[in-house]
């Protein structure tokens, strides 16, 4: 394995169809991980992702789609420059792979890039690395709750 | 010490340990205690001149030590600044263990809510 590389597998309770959108799409996106998300989720899509508040001191960073297959494949590089077209050695390239399995779905994500960024890159991950916020955590709990909330009444 | 002089040292790590070769070689000098450019490179599908320039390039990055070893350089781990870069990626790792599991999260509550 290159130490420019990332590799992590998780087990998910959910269909592919359901991983896939969640893993994807921008309304998503910024659940899991930045405060917005702007683009397509369709190959080729030019966007960006923002952290912090994006018109106080909050971070812009760009996102391209690379390849959007449902429910098996969705990458993207991002961290290129903005105005810039992102290719190999000015991004980082995240590859989310998606098998079906038992009932549910086996989660591949592959970074890769770090070689060919040098470590600012690796600093630029580590600073958004405690993007964790308590909707982050109680939403998705508050969805199956409500839900029983719901029967009852 | 600088923010700029840090990024410059880090950049050189980065690098440094991001070949394959170069990897090796730490593992054989981690292995053996020490070794000189001859003395890898007996472990190795590359030329001794070529062992040498690897060598010095994880000399600059602070990887390995070398002290004179009659008309060759005997090489070390300098194993905090190793246990720094592997640190550094380890946390780049965490980040997206965090990120996988809130994925996680979210997808199977969505799962769980079209079910019910």
């Amino acid at each position: 394995m290159e130490l420019g590389t990332i590799e992590r597998e998780i087990y998910i309770e959910a269909s592919p169809e359901i991983v896939f959108a969640v893993v994807s799409s921008p309304d998503h996106l910024r659940r899991w991980w930045p405060d917005d998300a702007r683009y397509e989720p369709a190959p080729g899509s030019a966007g960006e992702i923002v952290f912090g508040d994006r018109d106080a001191d909050g971070t812009v960073v760009s996102f391209t789609v690379v390849d959007a297959r449902p429910p098996r494949t969705f990458s993207f590089r991002w961290t290129h420059p903005a105005g810039e077209v992102a290719v190999e050695g000015n991004s980082l390239l995240v590859t989310f792979d998606l098998t079906p399995s038992g009932g549910g779905t086996l989660l591949k994500m592959t970074e890769t890039g770090f070689r060919e960024m040098g470590w600012e890159a690796a600093l630029l991950e580590q600073q958004y690395r405690e993007h964790v916020t308590g909707w982050d955590f109680y939403l998705p709990r508050l969805a199956p709750y409500v839900a029983t909330l719901q029967v009852r009444s | 010490m600088s923010t700029a002089a840090a990024e410059t040292v880090d950049d050189d790590l980065w690098s440094a340990i991001g070949d394959p070769t170069r990897r090796r070689m730490l593992d054989l000098l981690l292995i053996e205690g020490a070794g000189t450019a001859t003395t890898l490179s007996r472990h190795l599908p590359v030329t001794r001149q070529a062992v040498a320039k690897h060598l010095g390039v994880l000399d600059r990055a602070g990887l390995v030590r070398a002290t004179p070893a009659g008309r060759e350089k005997r090489y070390r781990v300098e194993e905090a600044q190793l246990t720094r870069a592997v640190a550094q990626l380890a946390s780049v790792g965490s980040a997206w263990d965090a990120r996988l599991q809130r994925i996680k999260r979210i997808a199977e509550a969505i799962q769980r809510a079209q079910q019910d």
